[in-house]
Parts: structure tokens; C-alpha cells; sequence
């Protein structure tokens, strides 16, 4: 956008403009000049280790000669060009013989220890793994049996420098056996050429450092404590180090030896971050790897567990291939036409508010706008929610007090920010890459404050952790608050200018006293002052919330208790700031954006709201219904009851069985219409009158709306064989159409956004075409130069568009309210009364609360191998208040059992006077989490990753 | 077993503690634990890496660069000879052959019965006294093959060093 402040250099006599603040290889790069490099990677420091990005600076010096001085073009001596910083009219060598000889001589000495037979001959790309080699290179020792074999930078560097037939073949051998007991990751160290790409990427990116340089000089290489398994080194699997690696090893275990045809990117439907993924697509149309794109804006090169290790369900054998249709009593093979005249046989009849449709996480825009078409133009009902909004007030409960239900701000500013306040939220697990800008932000020098009663990995890096009572994050918040504004903390001029409500929050916050707080949470008085004083001194404070564990009546209280606090603060409508709410489910919030909500047509237009309504009724042609439908919680409670007969489901989902709902399925089972639009025969389809085979993200073209308001446009990367899967949309107009509706004509996705953006005014200028039209060219690759075998997937890339997007001209607004609030005003929202905890003795008379962590350093673990598994083994530690184990007749030591809503835990009583009386907590490790997950026989454990909820629960002497 | 490693870890908190007053890197407090431990047990690294706010991998990152440390316990009595340049020169080979050759080992470890740990050393301090050699910390000068056999049988019987 802005080039006039670029920097000319010249790089061996070609003009070459780069940004101020980069390093000359970043500008060969960008320009498409090949300096080889091995340890550099973008994103990360330069660290100059590899010396193989060697370049020379020109420089013209005045020499005398016969008497007269003339100008002399010099050569200074050789530095790494990914440590030298551009700068106006800088002229720079990389390509001369004393160059690419230092860089051969470098070269072998990398290839010294590294398996190079095949690397330095000529018939590298003509060998296949059952040729003979004249030349003896062993097996084991041959780049047609290395996983990264096309993808290899070493033997890029190799083959750019022309490195001769190296005589002997020998080379050191490292002899270390292959690790590949740890889930997920296979880790080769006869391979490593010892870059540290790997343990930068963890320590600089990611904050984790669980892997390390060990020992030194000739033996220096990468590994964990000890040798230990990654499993007890704070490994979060986010498969960073494997994405950065150059060569052979480390690697993707599924699929290892697979080699891409084709890459294509696609929007990660495993949260809402919306990380761009490039998927690696073989000869087989199987989807083979993930590797997360570095230039896109909400992941920025970086991917989690879910994301690189949670897609196998793409290529799952028990994908559903054809509709099933239940013919006495079972689920029978049928085809479309007969399972869609099956449904628009007995659909009709539930016309009305009889019919309830649910969206899944993963249904892109086009899917849940027809969904809510259907059910609301076609259905006349307007019960249509998405299966993941478990809690639906996490973004909509925004809009009262501030005008729009999204989060404020886009999420790498956090990174920026100078207080992060993380409330009742795992980011680590369940939104794992919008935790890394609160790490790297943190490294900066953020304030970090979490709020949590569980131990969740964000609590090792907060300079505050502040753990209430289960139940009473609520009450904390108002306590911070009220400090806030008695010690005149408040941001005046902005609650002068811009907000309402002061007096009325003023007089609601009157119980919520030091003092009362204090008791009431049981946290410590000088925390609560210590936070309020944090977050409110902050040049730009933002808040990331998830209402994990928040009883549903008081969801909506607590978000506004948020808003108070940023308003409050003056901490709305500037960058890195805001508040952030992290909506459960891939599209859950593009979802809501285009109107499967039971109030709101698209565009977060009431269903009451008479002028919207009529606008729409003249576009569809149809009368609409107006009063609001039931959600997701009412809708499943409906069906139960029987006054919900017949839903329309897209996906299973976990939240039916998460706790958080009662038991979804059995709703289900009451049905006498259930239609399910899965990629597999789960639950809910098992209780289906009719099944249609769903496309998966891979195989269609949708966008989606991550949780910064970001509508991404995810296209169709496989083309499956021998399946009749098709995508929401098309079915949902094929439906719509048996049906005898109008308005349902379309013939792709890019059409059916195109009717988003007329009737949703904030996707107003918004459109297919125009996502793939800005994309940005980040890479300008010369053909005739070999490339970086990674950067290759970064050539175009779309950053998206933010909503509201008013036209087709302008772009988004990465932070809202930057220019005041739609309402004029925002309204500080006025607390409930503290409520008041009554103990439940009974059957559970305490509260369990379950932690999961990376590390636990000051934790002895064992870690055994099982049929070649690595498997956490150590006593889990419950901890307890002294007083609460004496009445139990416990003391340190002892085992015990905890029973909590049917699941029944071992571990030894730890006495903790902080521990609050009446609760029992354990935090066990992620590592045992990830061997589960690696060892899963579900076609897709990523979706159903266990939370971790608080739960009541029993306490009773164990056996050892 | 246990409550083994419950004192070595209140051991291990000790001398961590008395030692945080000063600039507490992960390099001083590694050299905190060998001195007063003898070694470096993996409940030190972990408390190391609690005390200067890293991770375990980081720490051994440190630890596992610098041979000086040992991550087992020594054993009794520990014999270091002194390799640096003027030994060498004074006769420092033939004094590591009869040493080693006394101890029945072919290179820097352990004996088998755990008794002397023997280590090469790159300069004891002593140049004048070359060759030389320290058993259990205390130095023995102008050695001769002969002179430095009779030491080590003599520190093979004698009770063990205490620190």
C-alpha cells in the first residue's frame, strides 16, 4: 500500500525496494533473488548460524593511481545478509565465485554429517526407491527415502551451488535412533543440520521452549531436559518446530512418505482463530499435510495440534459416500432422490414452529445463510442456531452495551497490548494460536492477568493469576470494577464523552466492596487492587474471554461486567485494546453474522424489527415469522419435551454431550422428522430418519468468519472420488426447491454470498471475487531460481476482509468503535446483586476443578513406553484445604478417589491452605491429553477435545 | 525411595536459597548445586528452572554444555590430573597412563566399584609444581609415574572424601 517509504538498494545490478527495518536477504526474497539460506526463516530473529546467506557490500572508495585520485569500486569483506539491514543506496554482491566457493565450503562442511550421496548426484531426480545405485549409497542413506525428499531446502541450497560428486561418501554418521514413540512427530536427529530454526520457533514464537540445544561443539544437538519425551517438556504439539525444519528431521508422522501433487489453502475448521492452512493434496486425493500459511494475517505462520494433527478426518474411511434413508427402522443406502423426495414428502407437515435447524461449527456463511433461509422462508420457523453456541450470550451480550456481538479488535494487536486480562478461558487448547500474540505480548512486557479458578497453561506466563471460588468470577469482576471507579482509575474523559450509564452502574456496584469480594471470591484483597490498578494504568488494556464454567444465568452479566470495565477504562475503539470474545466453532460467529439465530435475520437485524423484516419479505417473496425461535439449548429442550417434531441438523456435535446442554442426543431420539447433513454416521445421524453424505471443508468452496470479524474464503482444495458428498448449500437449495421455494437458484457459493452482502449490511461490500482479488502477492518467485521449498506455498495469499464492510471499496475496520459507537453512545451496564453460594451438601458435597498444563517443573514423571507409545505415568495430586481433609479423615499422602459427574479419578492428597474450602482441584499434564488424542478411534477427536469443566463431586478415601 | 527425594529436594531448595541473594543465573545456580552436591540431579534442574523462571529444557541446555558437570553422584574420592600444556610438557602422559593404569580405566569415568571418579583436568593452577595432579581437591606437584601410583593406591583404601 504505502511504497514511498521504501528503501532502494541494489542487489548484484538489479534495483531492489524494501521496506525499512528488514535485512537485505528479506529483500532478495521479496524481490525473487536466491541467496541460499538454512537457518533464517521468516518471522523469527535472524540468527546468522548457517553462514550460508554470505553476500558482500559494494562500496566505491578514492584511490590515487599515477597521481590522481580516482573512484574504485571495492568489496567489503563477506557478511550474513540476514543480519545486515537495508539501507538506501546499498549495493550488494551475492553472486560471485569467492562467494559461492565459501558458500560450498560451508556446504560440506553441513553435508559432513549428513547423509549426502544422493544430494551431490547428478541423478537425484531420476532415481526411484527400487533402483540399483552404482555408487553404493546405501538404503537408509538415500534422499528417495527421506519423508522431506521434495521438499528438502538443504538440497535446494545443495543444487543451487552446484556442489560436485563428493569422494568418498562417507560422513559421520550420528547413529541415533529414530524418536518416534511421542505422539504426532517423528523426530530424525541423523538428519538435523542443527539450523535451531526448531528451537527458536518454540522459544521466540510459541513461549514454550520445550526443546533446547544439548551438550556442544562436535555433539551439540536438539533435545529436551535430560532426554526426556516431549510429552514432560511442555510440548503443546503445535508441529511449529516440523513446519520450519529444512530438512529431513523432523516430520509429520501420518502420511510421512506421502508426497504432495498440489497445495491448496483452506480456512482451519477446528476453531474460531481461522488459521489459513496450506493443504498438501498426494496423487490419491488424500490430504496429506497441513502446513499453516506464514503472510496470513490470524495465524501468521503458526498452526496448534488441532490444526496440524486434527484433518485426518478429511481422509477417514467411514466418511458417509451416499444418503441413507431409515426403511423399517434402519438406515438404508438410497440415493439423492430418493432421500430427498423421503424429506420433502414429511417435511410440510412441521412447517411452523414444529421445526428447529441447527448449523454446525464448520458450516461456512453460504450454508448457514440457506439454513436460515430455509428454515425461516421455507420452514416458517425461526429456530435456527448453530451447535456450538453453547453459550449464546459470549458475543452477543456485547451488543446491548456497546452496539455490534464480535470481538472489537483483531488479534496479533494483542501482541501490542499493554495488559492482557484472560478470563475463565484455555486458549492453549481450545484456541490455541490466539494465544501465542498474548505470549509474544507478554515477552514484550505485557501485564498479564488471568483470571481462572483452573491451572490452564496461560496461568504459568500471567504476572496475576487470580483464582475465585468455582462460581464467582462474576463477583471478582465487580469488585475490580468498583476499585476501579473509587480510585478514580476511570478513564473521565471518555465516559465523559462517549458512555452512559455511569450512575446507574455506580448504585449496582454498592455491594460489591473490597471486602465483600474478597470473601465472597476468596481472593485476596491486595489482587484484587493489584488488577484493578494493572488493567486501568495500561495504555491499552484488552480482555479475551471464553465464560468457560460460567453458570448459563449469569453469562450474560458477566460479559457486560467486561464491557463495564473496558469502557470504564477508556479501553474500546483503539488498537490493542478491546475485548475479545472467543466464540466456540469454526464459523459460529459468521454464522451468527448472516442470521442463524433464532432473533436475528442476517446482519444482526431483530426478527421483530418491522422494516428489516418487510425489506427481506420483498426479496424472498415470502412472509417471514416474527417472533424470535429457540436457540440451540431451548430448540434440543423442545424436541424433548415433544413440541419440536421435526430439525434439520448440519454436523454432529460435541456440544451435545459436552455437559453444558443435557443430553442432546436423547432429544434427538424424540423426533419424528430428523434430517443430519454429516461427513459421518455420528450420534446424531445414527438417530436420523434421513442422512446426506457432507462435504468437508477440504472439498468445498465457503467462507468463514473467524472471531476478529474476518470473512475468509476457504477454497475447494480435494475433489474426492467415488463419494455423492455435496456441501450445505447445494443441498440446502435442492431441498428448498422439492419444496416448491423460490429463491433458492443458485449455482455456486459465490452466488449464494452474493444475496449475504445484499441483505446483511455489515457484509455489504464483501464478495467472493473480491476476497480472491486482494489477495496479496507477498513472494514474486523467478522461475529460473530455485526457491526455498517452503516459502513456495506463500506466494498469494488473501488476508480477508473485516466486517462491517460497508462497499466494495473500502476495507474493514480492524478496530471498532475508533470512531465512536453506533448508538452514539455506549451504555456501562449495571451488575445483578452478588449472588450468594449455598453449599450443596448432598451426594457431592465439593467442587471439582480439573487444570491441564504443558509443564509442571517441580512434578516428578515418568514417562513409559507402551507398544512403542510413550505414556505418562505419576500420581496425580488432588489438591485440598487441611481443614476440609480433616473432616475427611485425610492427611498429606493419602489416596483418594474423586467422583465427579461419572467419571471417577485416582491421585494422593496434597494440603494447600490457599486451596479454597469445599474444592478439589488436579491438573494433570497435556501430554496425556495428546497420546489419547494420537490413539483415538474416533474418525475425528480434534472436534471433541474433552473441556476442562468444573464439576461437583465426591471425595472418598482411595486404595493405593 | 521417596523420601530420599523429598531431603535431596529440601537440600537442593537450601542451597538455591542462600544463593539467590546474589544474581541468580542459571549458570550460577548450576555451579551453586555441583559444589555443594557434587553433581547436578534432575530434581536440581528442575528446581533451577523454577528458581530462574525457564524451563527444564533450558536449563539442561546450559547444563549439558559445560563438561565440568555430572549429572550422577561422584563417587568417593575424585583424582584429577592436570593435561594443560606445561604438564604435558613435564610429563603429564606417562603420569595419565599409570594412573589409569592403577585404576584398571582407559579414560575419564568412574571405577566400577564406584570408588574414584577420574577426571582429565586443563590446568590445575600449578604450573610450577608440573606435572600435578589433585585427589579429592588437594594438590600433589613434580610428579613422577611412580610417585602418582603410590598416591592413588593409597587413596583407594582410605575412607571417603567429605565435602
Amino acid at each position: 500500500m504505502t511504497t514511498d517509504n521504501r528503501i532502494t538498494l541494489r542487489i548484484d545490478d538489479r534495483e531492489v525496494r524494501a521496506r525499512p527495518g528488514t535485512v537485505v536477504l528479506e529483500a532478495a526474497i521479496e524481490a525473487g533473488i536466491y541467496i541460499p539460506y538454512l537457518c533464517y526463516h521468516p518471522g523469527m530473529k535472524p540468527y546468522a548460524a548457517c553462514r550460508m546467506c554470505m553476500v558482500q557490500e559494494e562500496v566505491e572508495v578514492e584511490v590515487e593511481r599515477d597521481g590522481q585520485k580516482v573512484k574504485e569500486k571495492q568489496l567489503r569483506p563477506v557478511s550474513a545478509s540476514c543480519t545486515m539491514p537495508v539501507r538506501e543506496g546499498l549495493v550488494v554482491r551475492s553472486a560471485n565465485d569467492a562467494l559461492r566457493n565459501l558458500q560450498r565450503g560451508v556446504m560440506e562442511m553441513l553435508l559432513s554429517e549428513h547423509p549426502h550421496g544422493c544430494l551431490t548426484c547428478h541423478r537425484v531426480e531420476l532415481c526411484g526407491p527400487e533402483d540399483i545405485c552404482l555408487r553404493h549409497v546405501a538404503v537408509n542413506d538415500r534422499c528417495v527415502f527421506c519423508p522431506k525428499n521434495e521438499r528438502c531446502e538443504l538440497k535446494d541450497s545443495v543444487r543451487f551451488l552446484g556442489m560436485d560428486l563428493l569422494s568418498p561418501l562417507s560422513y559421520k554418521t550420528r547413529g541415533l535412533e529414530l524418536e518416534a514413540a511421542d505422539p504426532f512427530y517423528d523426530r530424525d536427529y541423523n538428519l538435523c543440520i542443527v539450523c535451531a530454526r526448531c528451537v527458536r520457533v518454540c522459544e521466540e514464537v510459541r513461549g514454550d521452549n520445550a526443546i533446547t540445544f544439548v551438550e556442544r561443539a562436535g555433539k551439540a544437538l536438539v533435545g529436551t531436559s535430560r532426554g526426556s519425551s516431549l510429552l514432560e517438556s511442555g510440548c503443546e504439539f503445535c508441529g511449529a518446530c516440523l513446519d520450519v525444519c529444512p530438512v529431513g528431521a523432523l516430520v509429520e508422522r501420518e502420511h510421512k512418505w506421502d508426497k504432495a501433487v498440489r497445495v491448496s489453502r483452506a480456512v482451519c475448521p477446528n476453531c474460531s482463530v481461522g488459521c489459513q492452512l496450506n493443504l498438501e493434496v498426494n496423487r490419491r486425493e488424500k490430504l496429506i499435510r497441513a502446513i499453516p500459511e506464514l503472510n496470513a494475517p490470524a495465524n501468521r505462520g503458526q498452526a496448534c495440534y488441532k490444526g496440524k494433527f486434527g484433518l485426518e478426518f478429511v481422509n477417514h474411511q467411514e466418511r458417509l459416500k451416499r444418503p441413507l434413508v431409515r426403511r423399517d427402522g434402519l438406515l438404508q443406502e438410497a440415493t439423492w432422490e430418493e432421500a430427498l423426495a423421503y424429506i420433502a414428502e414429511r417435511m410440510p407437515a412441521y412447517r411452523g414452529a414444529g421445526f428447529a435447524a441447527l448449523a454446525s461449527a464448520r458450516t461456512s456463511n453460504e450454508g448457514a445463510y440457506l439454513l436460515q433461509k430455509f428454515a425461516r422462508a421455507v420452514m416458517g420457523s425461526n429456530s435456527v442456531d448453530v451447535d456450538s453456541n453453547t453459550r449464546p450470550a459470549l458475543a452477543r451480550a456485547l451488543e446491548q452495551p456497546l452496539g455490534y456481538a464480535a470481538a472489537t479488535n483483531t488479534l496479533w494487536e494483542l501482541e501490542q497490548s499493554g495488559c492482557i486480562l484472560v478470563v475463565d478461558a484455555n486458549l492453549t487448547e481450545e484456541h490455541n494460536v490466539a494465544g501465542v500474540p498474548i505470549k509474544r505480548g507478554v515477552r514484550k512486557g505485557a501485564r498479564l492477568i488471568v483470571i481462572d479458578t483452573r491451572e490452564v497453561e496461560l496461568t504459568r506466563y500471567a504476572h496475576l493469576w487470580l483464582r475465585p471460588r468455582p462460581g464467582t468470577t462474576l463477583s471478582l469482576l465487580g469488585g475490580i470494577l468498583r476499585e476501579i471507579l473509587e480510585s478514580g482509575l476511570e478513564d473521565k474523559e471518555f465516559l465523559a464523552a462517549k458512555v452512559g450509564g455511569l450512575v446507574e452502574l455506580w448504585a449496582a456496584l454498592d455491594p460489591y466492596t473490597l471486602e465483600v469480594v474478597a470473601e465472597a471470591t476468596g481472593v485476596p484483597m491486595a489482587q484484587i487492587r493489584e488488577a484493578a490498578r494493572t488493567y486501568a494504568d495500561a495504555d491499552s488494556g484488552a480482555i479475551v474471554y471464553a465464560l468457560d464454567n460460567v453458570a448459563p444465568l449469569e453469562q450474560a452479566a458477566q460479559v457486560h461486567a467486561l464491557a463495564d470495565l473496558a469502557l470504564a477504562t477508556g479501553n474500546l475503539g483503539k488498537p490493542s485494546s478491546g475485548l475479545y470474545p472467543l466464540v466456540r466453532g469454526a464459523n459460529a460467529q459468521g454464522s451468527a453474522d448472516v442470521g442463524a439465530a433464532p432473533d436475528l435475520l442476517p446482519g444482526y437485524q431483530r426478527t421483530e424489527d418491522e422494516a428489516a423484516r418487510s425489506r427481506l419479505e420483498e426479496r424472498w417473496g415470502v412472509r417471514l415469522p416474527v417472533e424470535a425461535g429457540l436457540g440451540l439449548a431451548e430448540a434440543l429442550h423442545a424436541a424433548a419435551s415433544g413440541s419440536v417434531k421435526a430439525m434439520l441438523l448440519l454436523g454432529d456435535s460435541a456440544s451435545y454431550t459436552s455437559g453444558e446442554l443435557q443430553d442432546g442426543y436423547e432429544a434427538l431420539e424424540r423426533l419424528e422428522l430428523l434430517v443430519v447433513h454429516d461427513a459421518f454416521l455420528g450420534q446424531a445421524a445414527q438417530r436420523a430418519h434421513v442422512v446426506l453424505p457432507a462435504t468437508t471443508f477440504a472439498e468445498e468452496e465457503g467462507t468463514y468468519t473467524n472471531l476478529e470479524r474476518r470473512v475468509q474464503l476457504s477454497p475447494r482444495a480435494l475433489s474426492p472420488r467415488n463419494s455423492e458428498a455435496r456441501p450445505a448449500w447445494q443441498v440446502l437449495c435442492q431441498l428448498a426447491q422439492r419444496l416448491g421455494a423460490k429463491g433458492f437458484e443458485f449455482s455456486s457459493a459465490a452466488g449464494v454470498f452474493d444475496e449475504v452482502a445484499s441483505v446483511a449490511p455489515i457484509y455489504s461490500g464483501i464478495s467472493h471475487g473480491r476476497l480472491v482479488r486482494e489477495a496479496v502477492y507477498t513472494l514474486r518467485p523467478d522461475p529460473r531460481n530455485p526457491l526455498p521449498t517452503q516459502l513456495v506455498h506463500s506466494d498469494r495469499v488473501s488476508r480477508g476482509l473485516l466486517w462491517p464492510c460497508p462497499d466494495a471499496v473500502r476495507a474493514g475496520a480492524p478496530v471498532l468503535y475508533a470512531d465512536g459507537f453506533p448508538g452514539g453512545q455506549a451504555r456501562l451496564m449495571p451488575l445483578p446483586e452478588p449472588s450468594v453460594l449455598s453449599a450443596t451438601p448432598g451426594e457431592f458435597p465439593f467442587t471439582f476443578v480439573p487444570g491441564r498444563v504443558l509443564a509442571q517443573e517441580e512434578r516428578d514423571v515418568a514417562v513409559e513406553r507402551v507398544g512403542g507409545v510413550n505414556h505418562i505415568r505419576r500420581d496425580e495430586r488432588v489438591e485440598m484445604h487441611p481443614m476440609d481433609a480433616t473432616d475427611l479423615g485425610l492427611s498429606a499422602g493419602d489416596a483418594v478417589e474423586v467422583t465427579a459427574a461419572g467419571a471417577r479419578l485416582r491421585g494422593i492428597v496434597e494440603l494447600r491452605e490457599s486451596q479454597h474450602r469445599g474444592v478439589v482441584s488436579m491438573t494433570t499434564l497435556f501430554g496425556e491429553l495428546a497420546t489419547r488424542l494420537q490413539a483415538s478411534e474416533d474418525p475425528d477427536p480434534m472436534a471433541r477435545v474433552p473441556l476442562l469443566s468444573i464439576r461437583p463431586a465426591r471425595v472418598e478415601k482411595g486404595v493405593r | 525411595m521417596l523420601s530420599e527425594g523429598v531431603t535431596l529436594r529440601a537440600a537442593i531448595r537450601q542451597v538455591l536459597q542462600s544463593h539467590r541473594d546474589g544474581a541468580a543465573t542459571i549458570l550460577s545456580s548450576l555451579l551453586a548445586l555441583e559444589d555443594a552436591l557434587g553433581y547436578i540431579p534432575p530434581e536440581g534442574i528442575e528446581e533451577v528452572a523454577e528458581l530462574t523462571h525457564t524451563t527444564t529444557n533450558d536449563v539442561w541446555g546450559v547444563a549439558s554444555f559445560y563438561p565440568n558437570f555430572r549429572f550422577d553422584p561422584p563417587c568417593e574420592h575424585t583424582i584429577e590430573v592436570c593435561w594443560g600444556p606445561t604438564c604435558h610438557l613435564l610429563g603429564a602422559p606417562a603420569v595419565v597412563k599409570e594412573v589409569l593404569d592403577a585404576l584398571g580405566l582407559a579414560n575419564e569415568g568412574d571405577t566400577p566399584d564406584r570408588s574414584i571418579t577420574f577426571k582429565f583436568n586443563t590446568c590445575l593452577g600449578a604450573c610450577a609444581q608440573a606435572p600435578v595432579m589433585a585427589l579429592d581437591h588437594h594438590l600433589y606437584g613434580r610428579l613422577t609415574p611412580r610417585a602418582a601410583r603410590g598416591r592413588v593406591e593409597a587413596l583407594k583404601g582410605s575412607p571417603a572424601h567429605r565435602r
